[in-house]
């Protein structure tokens, strides 16, 4: 039996589809079109002389060592990110599900971080790691680990990376616990009683039956650690020393805000784009036929 | 009832408080965006309010608007969207893209001759005067806060590892000398740091040495200028921060004012920061402190020339919805902003240097150099011999960015990551790419 609603004006969905299409249009097109449009041009910082360059922008950003090497710094941040984020986050997910007593408790306080803006959770991270009175840069000094983050650019890239993924750690935590919860007992029972151990109920039946919401946080975790983070490593670095905390977003938004060379600067963000389009076609297409629900 | 009569009386209440509202709202308002922090903000604040006060026709509104690179950056949008401030703050790397753009701005020369307000160009110190106005003599931008670069040493620390603070170390091996002194007695953490690294360690350090930054008269020539400081004495400088590094003769401080703390907090003995800065060392510093001039290399000259002024100036945005009644406020408040007595408060409360030839006269008649021991050490520094090619200041466009370039690489030296003269062919490298794409974007613009 076919049940289909039907409405009896031509009118009407096309309205209450009307402010959400307005929205997308303002907020994602335009802006999008723009982008794309000044990617192919060479102005001043004021706007008096417009020239059509065509591609230009694009190939001096991708010939510029200093553009791929930040790309691939990107690349390995954004994973590093991801990894350092969702690990813990299953590992409490795990925990906070066998939790009964002050359960609630314990979820709020494990979400807190991810109410906290990044800019803010960059310093409170740079005071703890601050070279002279931070509260764990002191006692890693006191050991004999010559740290400063200033000058150094592997420690300047462990702060932003643990700042990075400390906030979204919250995030992660939420949805593995839904997922969690809602995996059968019944299932697991079944296998405590062909007598499999935690671990191994874990790892074949657990995990296996998380995997969607898994692969949905690694998308949604590359694309944080690829834009959200600018406002720690702008708190934290501001892309140094030398460029080595500088991300992709960083540089757009350095090249386009600071060094007013908006022809470059749009060409970073295309180039963004599309590799946001295709996570979101790899998340759409590839992941999601393949993850067994 | 009680309550009735409450009402009624904050209904009058805020009556009253709206009237006072109303008449200003007839008055022209003169929005002026400003990027200093800290005692400098305060002051212009107040300024803005004894204007006001001052007459009734205009209302001048001061605007924090991020530090100077943020504020710069909001100010071209601004102007891309019509409606820019009247006056920006903007300080002295930003100078050579308001230089080579100047259809963006009304020089103030002619925003106080349009308004008819008594201007003269010759009442400035002159190492301003040169840097702010066009060969013809025409004054670009208004020279506020004028600064240049000092060493601050703290005394504490100086008497604590034998050295004599009232004998400052006046050249780069002295220096070196007295921070190894320093670390061998273990009398503070670290010898020196320096603020703004690009600003001390290659811009004033060029001048003073008399060393060019680039082909045509350090830009000054034209949009066509090559950087060319990649040469033995730039690369010695930074040769000789990476070598005083290791021991922490030298610490690096961050590229912006950060550097400032290390002094303060009293983990560093010595710091080159700019005399804008002495108002808040002195609130801020647990201990005894002296200002010496910048030191110099006695191999690459025997008498050092004069520093290059820093700081910021104050420029009129030129755009369509500008009436003459607000230039003409444009030109009030600009010309109570170069009062002599203005000049001379400001220098007082913040370190920064007078801007007139009679704010600083007026300065010296009233004995406050003689109180004030080292308040005039960056103005002799600044006024010193007579100005070369290469002293006389650059004018580059996107120097903001290639400063950067210059941290950004001498940080890579610092890690050890290149040699020396290899982050300075970098910055070179780097920075004419940048100048190169300034001068095509700007070459159709004028």
């Amino acid at each position: 039996m076919e049940r289909k609603v039907v409405f009896p004006q031509k009118l009407l969905p096309y309205l209450l589809l009307a402010p959400q299409i307005a929205i997308t249009l303002v907020f994602f097109f335009w802006p999008a079109g723009q982008a794309i449009w000044m990617s192919t041009l060479l102005q001043d910082p004021f706007g008096f002389s417009v020239q059509f360059v065509g591609l230009e922008n694009f190939q001096a950003v991708l010939q510029d060592p200093a553009y791929l090497s930040t790309m691939q710094r990107t690349f390995l941040f954004s994973f590093g990110v991801t990894a350092l984020s969702m690990i813990p986050a299953l590992l409490l997910a795990v925990m906070a599900d066998r939790v009964v007593r002050g359960a609630t408790a314990y979820k709020t306080i494990l979400v807190v971080p991810y109410a906290i803006a990044p800019a803010v959770a960059g310093a409170l991270w740079l005071f703890l790691f601050q070279p002279s009175i931070g509260t764990i840069a002191y006692p890693l000094r006191l050991i004999g680990i010559d740290w400063n983050p200033r000058i150094d650019g592997t420690d300047a890239m462990i702060v932003v990376l643990i700042a990075s993924a400390w906030k979204q750690i919250g995030y992660n935590f939420l949805f593995f616990l839904a997922g969690l919860q809602s995996i059968p007992k019944s299932l697991i029972e079944a296998a405590a009683i062909d007598g499999a151990r935690e671990i191994r109920r874990f790892w074949t039946i657990v995990f296996p039956l998380l995997s969607p919401t898994t692969f949905f946080l690694l998308i949604v975790n590359l694309t944080y650690a690829f834009f959200d983070t600018f406002g720690v490593i702008h708190a934290v670095t501001q892309g140094g020393p030398g460029k080595s905390t500088e991300v992709l977003i960083y540089k757009a938004w350095y090249d386009g805000l600071i060094a007013q060379d908006l022809g470059r600067s749009s060409a970073q963000a295309v180039i963004l784009m599309f590799i946001v389009i295709g996570l979101t076609v790899i998340q759409f297409r590839y992941i999601e036929r393949k993850v067994h629900y | 009832m009680h309550t009735r009569r409450t009402l009624l009386a904050a209904a009058a209440v805020a009556g009253l408080a709206l009237s006072p509202a109303l008449a200003q709202q007839a008055r022209t308002p003169i929005t002026m965006w400003i990027g200093v922090t800290g005692p400098a903000q305060e002051e212009i604040m107040r300024y803005a309010q004894e204007f006001n006060a001052s007459q009734t026709q205009f209302e001048a509104k001061v605007e924090f608007r991020g530090q100077y690179p943020e504020q710069r950056a909001a100010a071209f949008a601004a102007f891309r969207a019509g409606n820019p401030p009247h006056i920006m703050q903007m300080f002295d790397a930003g100078t050579g893209d308001m230089f080579a753009l100047p259809r963006a701005t009304i020089p103030v020369s002619e925003v106080m001759q349009r308004a008819g307000v008594q201007f003269d160009p010759a009442a400035f110190i002159g190492p301003a005067r040169g840097y702010y106005s066009r060969p013809d003599g025409t004054m670009n931008s208004l020279p506020f806060n004028v600064s240049t670069a000092v060493m601050f040493i703290n005394d504490d620390i100086f008497t604590k590892a034998g050295l004599d603070p009232s004998k400052p170390p006046r050249t780069w091996p002295e220096v070196i000398a007295a921070a190894n002194q320093i670390r061998e007695r273990n009398a503070a953490e670290c010898g020196f740091t320096t603020t703004w690294l690009a600003w001390t360690m290659l811009e004033q350090y060029s001048a003073i040495h008399d060393l060019p930054l680039s082909t045509e008269a350090n830009g000054r020539g034209g949009l066509n200028a090559v950087l060319n400081f990649n040469d033995a004495p730039r690369a010695r400088m930074v040769q000789t921060l990476v070598d005083a590094s290791r021991n922490k003769a030298f610490q690096y401080g961050g590229r912006s004012n950060d550097a400032n703390a290390l002094f303060v907090a009293g983990t560093c003995a010595m710091l080159i920061q700019s005399s804008g800065g002495h108002a808040a060392i002195a609130r801020d510093l647990k201990a005894k402190f002296s200002v010496a001039p910048m030191p110099f290399w006695p191999d690459v000259i025997a008498e050092p020339k004069n520093s290059i002024v820093g700081g910021a100036s104050l420029w009129v945005f030129n755009a369509p919805n500008r009436s003459a009644e607000e230039l003409r406020g444009v030109a009030q408040f600009l010309a109570f902003l170069a009062r002599p007595e203005t000049y001379v408060r400001f220098a007082k409360a913040t370190g920064f240097l007078p801007a007139t030839n009679a704010a600083f006269q007026a300065m010296q008649a009233e004995g406050f150099f003689q109180q004030n021991a080292g308040r005039d050490v960056p103005i002799l520094q600044l006024t010193r011999g007579t100005p070369t090619a290469n002293s006389a200041g650059y004018r580059f466009g996107r120097w903001t960015e290639i400063r950067d370039m210059y941290h950004e690489e001498v940080e890579r030296a610092l890690q050890g990551q290149q040699t020396a003269q290899a982050a300075l062919d970098n910055t070179v490298r780097r920075g004419n790419d940048a100048l190169r794409q300034f001068e095509r974007s700007v070459g159709a613009a004028n």
